[in-house]
């Protein structure tokens, strides 16, 4: 059964009526995130975020390969989300659902359409190699905001991400260990996060970071994709009831103190993840100029 | 019998860790299985059979009863055990027969549509799909792709037993994990004047004291990991009382609270929500 179970016909009225007055099931405001945990693992670019029980594993592997020929001062970047049985009982292994086509396309909208990992920096030879760079999300437990959830995990992903360095030397690209060359940050040109809405009794309510009931009670839901400056990438509404404009217009100021919270939250965790690397010296080990 | 044990899946149970009441059959509870009869002994009967464990976790007795069970650690799949009681989402209905959920993605459950109290063609229940029926597991039937069904009365009387079985309206469900379930029913069918609650909680008395004011609430408890809890008599604060009650429920689920934390913690989701 490749199927979200239905809420029941009481959940449903529930979960209206308490907002009506204001109420979450989780005891939040209606403009309040779940508690936002990001951690790093031992190696380059692999996340853990847990968005409330929400929670994905998300790496980032790096490889040379050969340019596309329509461009071929461009590096590849592929975001690969794929929903397992792991994730939810809900999800079929190898069957693509509705909700797995939506969470990719705004994933790969917000992030990999608004430039946000610069691809010709990822060039190595015109048109012979270049790098591309891999973004797997793994969603290890569902409880609704996928989206905003990945977008958190790739974007953190890439700013911690590490490529070995590569040169070009007599028409030859040579690559060095990541033991041998200090590994390269990648080129982030901003940071793009997408904030989800929920809209409830006919669009009179608007929720951000809604839970799996909430999301399977609201109406409409409502996507913008902003970066801290407040250039606004990216605005959807796919399907559902229709919503008023100036939920757009209210709502992106919400969306982009959401984004300053959440940016802040990663790059507390970036820093507290450098200083432990510097901590066991992996860093200075790395140096190309240490004796070998 | 007084320390704990934990047994893992295929261990035996202890004949001493069995109850000895005899007067009263022995009942097995979720968890235990009787795989064999051992060979007679001259000695007595009530050594002659080898209960084993189908899950891991700790036994738990119950000398009222006359039970045994397993308690096992926090996990939210629930298989179906004859007797229990489950919060059943109806999903579709046939000529005879209401076609239930009780797990998500699960199966579909049996429920008849005379087996309510005092059904009969004419003044059955009309439940439509996505409504919630509290019910007893009836039987489970053997071996794979067995049909579970489910009752809302007890086919010898006539009536609904224990009391409150059959369509629940309003409130809200909320999920908690099987073991939790598990010791929140423990907690209320025996009613302990201990000051440490049965089972160590004690979250639903003080609710209990500290709602009487705003009209006190009702909850059913299905094993399958689902809670109802209504407090529609709450006027004004009821929804806010209702999710007081389900963040309550699933903070301890979560976390290992004490007594007197889980005290606390009422206080201080009532005083958030400003109930009271």
């Amino acid at each position: 059964m490749n199927k979200e179970a239905p809420l029941s016909i009481a959940e449903r009225d529930f979960v209206l009526n308490a907002l009506r007055e204001d109420v979450r099931l989780d005891g939040r405001g209606l403009d309040q995130l779940r508690p936002l945990k990001v951690s790093f693992g031992e190696e380059y670019g692999h996340v853990k975020v847990q968005l409330g029980k929400t929670t994905l594993i998300i790496r980032i592997s790096s490889e040379v390969t050969k340019p596309r020929d329509d461009r071929p001062f461009d590096g590849v970047f592929t975001i690969a989300l794929e929903l397992t049985a792991m994730g939810s009982p809900a999800w079929d292994n190898g069957r693509q659902g509705d909700l797995e086509t939506y969470v990719t396309n705004v994933v790969d909208r917000v992030v990999r359409h608004s430039n946000a990992l610069d691809t010709e920096s990822l060039c190595i030879l015109k048109g012979i190699s270049c790098w591309s760079i891999r973004a797997d999300v793994h969603v290890v437990d569902y409880d609704g905001n996928l989206i905003d959830a990945a977008c958190i995990g790739v974007m953190a992903g890439l700013q911690h991400f590490r490529r070995p360095d590569a040169v070009v030397k007599d028409g030859q690209v040579v690559v060095y260990g990541i033991d041998e060359r200090l590994p390269v940050a990648l080129n982030i040109t901003h940071k793009p996060l997408a904030i989800t809405f929920h809209t409830f009794d006919e669009g009179k309510r608007v929720i951000l970071d809604a839970t799996r009931k909430e999301e399977q009670a609201s109406e409409a839901d409502v996507v913008i994709g902003m970066n801290s400056a407040g250039d606004v990438c990216y605005v959807s509404k796919f399907s559902g009831a229709p919503v008023d404009a100036m939920v757009f217009v209210t709502k992106s100021k919400v969306a982009l103190e959401k984004v300053k919270e959440i940016n802040g939250i990663i790059d507390k965790a970036l820093q507290a993840d450098l200083a432990k690397r510097t901590d066991t010296g992996m860093v200075e080990q790395s140096r190309a100029e240490n004796d070998r | 019998m007084t320390t704990p044990l934990i047994l893992l899946p295929g261990d035996d149970v202890p004949s001493d860790y069995l109850p000895s009441n005899s007067s009263a059959p022995l009942r097995l509870g979720p968890g235990l299985r009787l795989l064999s009869e051992q060979v007679p002994t001259s000695s007595g009967s009530s050594g002659s059979h080898v209960i084993t464990a189908t899950q891991a976790g700790l036994v738990s007795t119950d000398t009222k009863k006359n039970g045994v069970s397993i308690a096992s650690f926090p996990n939210r799949r629930y298989i179906p055990t004859t007797n229990d009681l489950v919060i059943a989402q109806v999903h579709h209905s046939s000529a005879d027969f209401f076609h239930c959920m009780i797990t998500p993605q699960a199966p579909h459950v049996l429920l008849p549509q005379l087996a309510f109290e005092g059904a009969t063609k004419k003044t059955r229940p009309m439940l439509r799909g996505g409504d919630l029926v509290y019910a007893r597991v009836l039987s489970v039937g053997v071996g794979a792709g067995a049909e579970v069904e489910l009752t809302c009365v007890n086919p010898a009387t006539g009536k609904a037993e224990p009391g409150g079985l059959g369509p629940l309206t309003g409130g809200m469900v909320f999920d908690i994990s099987t073991g939790m379930a598990a010791r929140l029913i423990r907690a209320s069918s025996s009613k302990g004047d201990d000051e440490d609650g049965v089972e160590g909680l004690v979250v639903l008395d003080e609710l209990g004291k500290k709602l009487e004011s705003v009209g006190g609430f009702e909850i059913a408890v299905g094993r399958n990991g689902k809670v109802w809890v209504d407090s529609s008599n709450g006027g004004d604060s009821s929804v806010k009382a209702t999710v007081a009650i389900g963040r309550c429920l699933t903070t301890i689920d979560e976390h290992e609270l004490n007594t007197t934390d889980q005290r606390k913690l009422v206080t201080r989701i009532l005083r958030e929500m400003r109930v009271e």
